[in-house]
């Protein structure tokens, strides 16, 4: 079986690949853990070439794809495959939902600050790690009590009927009138 | 939306309590008020009277006489507030029965922040301080902390979801402090309090509205739910915010003036209001069963800017709560209790404005049949406010107009042979100086009474950094609001008139920030204002220089506008009268904890984000929903959690979430970037979690060459983000 481990061929080859799209893979790899902020580098190296450990040995059976993508793939199943036997549930059917899941109890069980050297380790994990995880779950809001708000009636007395003259046609029209007569009247009154 | 969920409770009814009193209040109060317009009115028509009468005389008598009683009404709250103060009262909510051994064990509150495209640091900040501040008194478990968002911008939707995160961790206030995000903005504010009410309301007996900005300390939270324990018949406690943080000269002469006068002139609102009081949209606690069953807005009829949705709800809710005879009562004696204003006086128009629209259509309700006529009280004042603007305005053309026309006309004063001026014996500018000295009196004399009020209490004393530097911060704040009124008269003038023809107010956030108003945006805000000053001015001169003299309050206040506007808004001379100790406030020489907090905490923020944060790409937000894996989890479990809410599962269905559509759009996204994509299809995808599941996976599982070079800058960004 072909892995990181075996020295390249006599091509320049690693597992099928030449070296620069290895190194597109680790760079990819390396991001996304990066992302999820695993910050010591020992150990980010370490996981990295795990994954490309597993691709590599993939690569040689699926000749026509990029390490790149094998190595993503391979990423995904891994933190998906650790992120179902931390939390004990099934991965299969169920991957993005666990993944999500997976990604919001590594951020509220502190995983980036408090338990980076437990990520992606096989069990067992400490306990306080363990229920951390496991009951990390986010609520926007309590449970529902449903209600519907209506507006009682509001008799808004002479004004809706001032409001319900605008309807009549012309008034608005007359009422422009009204006004210039009054402001000829008032200026007539304030000259004399 | 008839919905199986939603539950039915018969509606909570209060008899009426006997309130014998209320009349005579009333009656005293108002009568004080209109007596002393009635004599000074008496004296300015025996002034034109001496010249000879003339129509536009009539026209100033009675311009002068309602402009006089909006004055002296102002004064008597100054005048009752003060003697309330001084003498003490057993009429306020605090003290009617004691509360403060009251168990509120059985009680459930929430504190809901609706906010609206806001600064979220400070947002968030003002609301861990309360939390922080509520865990003191050991009552945290009796409330909720709900932020409540109407933000429109996609990438403050992503923050708020983010340090909301950052922030109930945190806290370890998972449970605690909730986050809902509406999908449509529908009735604004008070529509999102619907919202939530309709949602939650009816796990809460309480709920408590926050401003964005408002700040509450523990123990006045846990005061007022004390409060609506004891009283059963109160539907909502207002409390008195304090103006607290202002940093600009402007801010702080503001908060000055709000510190020392509002405990006065709140007295004097209080004697008369009573349990028929008022709401100011926040910082006050509602009993929600009554709020929910009658205070639902209905929309008015008409177009806009006066028909449809009610913008200055809070009066109105108050004028239904107490219709249906729950008490709503002012706390302005319990402290702890703070906002903040705008820093400068382009921001402070801004927001005049938008309440300018929302009282004025106040005058749609004013006359609903089964008000209290305490609330129309309420109602009428407000709208008030705005109309003296322009009806000084009025006033003050009014006079000019008769100057000039004697003057151009040629006609002479007629003196009159029946006026009383000749048992005064006083000579026409005697009485002229005269009522403009009882005029300036009345403005002016519940400031002196609010010194007094301070002069008799030693600690309040010092909390203003002594009599002396009080007295002086009066007499500079005064100098200034006689520079700041003719700006606001012209404003609020144009306020009225451009609604009065039709035009609405958008309602953009409020811009608290206390950066200082550019020379080039104060010349764009003002030069109107100067222009007017100059003409105006010169005209004076020309007609009479003698009554130039008289109009250089006003006149001063429209030439300086500019130099007014831009120096007022700097911090550094906010931070100078602070030096030399003027404009000085309590929360400035003794801060509560509270707000040394809230300083340091956004202080840290302030060292630790500016100098990382770089220009932010273009759609940053989604790059941020998508590819950071925390706050694609945080985003895709929120819109789970949404779908849950029937009422929002139906809207969300209603705009396409969930059809095949967006697989199409989410393959175009990746390949092509988010660019080739309507704003309308972005939020689409933003708002599906399956699809922002989906599109996180790709973005990272895909090689380089299929996605869009957008997202390979993006991804870089990322991964290389020191978080």
């Amino acid at each position: 079986m072909t892995g990181l481990g075996t020295l390249t061929d006599a091509s320049g080859r690693l597992a099928g690949r030449s070296l620069e799209e290895w190194n597109a893979a680790y760079e990819k790899v390396e991001n996304y853990f990066h992302a999820l902020r695993v910050r010591n580098k020992a150990l980010l190296g370490q996981l990295v070439l795990r994954v490309l450990e597993r691709a590599a040995r993939r690569a040689p059976a699926e000749p026509g794809r990029p390490a790149s993508l094998i190595a993503a793939e391979e990423m995904d199943h891994l933190v998906t495959e650790w992120f179902a036997e931390v939390l004990q549930v099934s991965p299969a059917g169920s991957d993005q939902t666990l993944s999500t899941r997976g990604r919001l109890a590594l951020l509220l069980a502190d995983m980036p600050g408090r338990w980076q050297d437990q990520f992606l380790r096989p069990g067992p994990w400490p306990d306080e790690f363990v229920s951390a995880m496991r009951e990390s779950f986010l609520r926007a809001g309590p449970d529902f009590q449903l209600s519907k708000m209506t507006p009682r009636p509001l008799d808004l007395g002479p004004i809706a009927t001032l409001t319900n003259l605008g309807r009549i046609p012309y008034v608005r029209m007359v009422l422009v009138w009204l006004l210039f007569g009054l402001m000829l009247a008032g200026i007539f009154w304030l000259t004399h | 939306m008839n919905n199986p969920g939603i539950s039915e409770t018969p509606p909570l009814v209060v008899l009426p309590v006997p309130r014998a009193q209320r009349g005579q209040r009333l009656f005293l109060f108002y009568s004080s008020a209109v007596l002393l317009t009635g004599v000074v009115s008496w004296l300015f028509a025996d002034l034109l009277w001496r010249t000879g009468w003339s129509a536009s005389r009539t026209l100033l008598l009675a311009l002068f006489v309602v402009l006089f009683l909006f004055a002296a009404i102002g004064c008597m709250h100054g005048v009752y507030g003060f003697f309330l103060q001084i003498f003490g009262t057993r009429r306020r909510i605090t003290r009617l029965k004691d509360y403060r051994g009251q168990d509120i064990s059985g009680t459930s509150t929430a504190i809901v922040f609706p906010i609206y495209n806001e600064d979220i640091v400070r947002v968030y900040e003002g609301m861990r301080v309360t939390y922080e501040s509520l865990q003191k008194t050991g009552q945290l478990e009796r409330f909720d902390l709900f932020i409540l968002s109407d933000t429109t911008d996609p990438d403050k939707r992503v923050e708020e979801e983010r340090r909301w995160c950052d922030l109930i961790r945190e806290l370890d206030a998972l449970g605690r402090i909730y986050y809902r995000r509406r999908l449509s903005n529908e009735g604004r504010k008070s529509g999102n309090v619907r919202d939530f009410l309709n949602a939650w309301g009816r796990r809460y007996r309480y709920f408590m509205v926050c401003d964005a900005d408002s700040i509450m300390r523990g123990e006045t939270l846990v005061d007022l739910v004390k409060l609506m324990e004891v009283h059963p018949t109160v539907g909502l406690i207002q409390t008195v915010p304090a103006v607290v943080n202002a940093e600009s000269l402007f801010g702080r002469i503001q908060q000055f003036a709000n510190r020392l006068y509002a405990p006065v002139f709140i007295a004097g609102l209080n004697y008369w209001a009573r349990d028929l009081g008022n709401y100011w949209g926040h910082n006050a606690i509602i009993r929600t069963e009554p709020f929910m069953q009658y205070c639902d807005l209905p929309q008015l009829p008409g177009r806009k800017p006066f028909g449809g949705q009610i913008l200055s709800h809070d009066f109105v809710e108050a004028a239904l709560m107490v219709r249906e005879n729950w008490e709503a009562w002012f706390a302005y004696d319990l402290e702890g209790s703070y906002e903040e204003a705008p820093q400068a006086m382009i921001d402070n128009a801004q927001r005049e404005r938008r309440w300018c629209q929302g009282n004025l259509q106040h005058g749609l309700v004013l006359f609903a049949r089964g008000l209290r006529g305490v609330s129309r009280l309420h109602l009428m004042l407000g709208i008030c406010g705005y109309l003296a603007g322009p009806l000084w305005l009025a006033f003050l053309l009014t006079f000019n107009w008769i100057r000039w026309f004697h003057r151009y006309t040629g006609l002479s004063d007629i003196p009159a042979v029946h006026a009383f001026t000749p048992y005064l014996n006083l000579t026409g500018t005697a009485h002229a100086l005269l009522i403009f000295i009882i005029c300036m009196v009345v403005i002016m004399f519940p400031k002196f009474l609010a010194l007094i009020d301070l002069a008799q209490d030693w600690e309040r004393r010092r909390a203003f950094g002594g009599l002396y530097r009080a007295t002086i911060s009066v007499v500079a704040e005064t100098a200034f609001s006689t520079l700041h009124a003719p700006l606001l008269m012209l404003w609020h003038t144009r306020f009225v008139v451009t609604n009065l023809f039709g035009a609405s107010v958008g309602w953009g956030p409020q811009v608290r920030a206390a950066d200082g108003t550019t020379w080039a945006f104060a010349i764009q805000r003002h030069w109107g204002h100067t222009v007017i000053g100059v003409v105006w001015g010169a005209f004076m001169w020309s007609l009479e220089p003698s009554l130039f003299w008289w109009f250089t309050p006003v006149l001063a206040g429209l030439v300086l506008s500019i130099p007014l506007s831009v120096l007022t808004s700097r911090r550094s001379l906010g931070a100078r009268a602070r030096r030399f100790g003027l404009f000085l406030t309590p929360e400035e020489t003794g801060p509560p904890p509270e707000l040394v907090a809230l300083r340091s905490r956004l202080r840290v923020h302030e060292l630790t984000e500016d100098i990382t944060t770089s220009p932010r790409r273009p759609h940053a937000s989604l790059a941020e929903a998508v590819l950071d894996p925390y706050m694609n989890a945080v985003h895709v479990t929120l819109l789970f959690e949404r779908r849950l809410n029937p009422v929002y599962a139906e809207q969300l269905a209603a705009m396409g979430v969930g059809s095949p559509k967006i697989s199409v759009l989410a393959e175009k996204v990746l390949a092509e970037g988010p660019d080739k994509l309507t704003p309308e299809e972005r939020r689409l995808i933003m708002a599906d979690p399956a699809t922002m599941e989906w599109l996180h996976r790709q973005a990272w599982l895909r090689p380089d060459e299929s996605l869009a070079p957008w997202w390979k800058a993006m991804m870089r960004e990322f991964s290389q983000r020191e978080i």
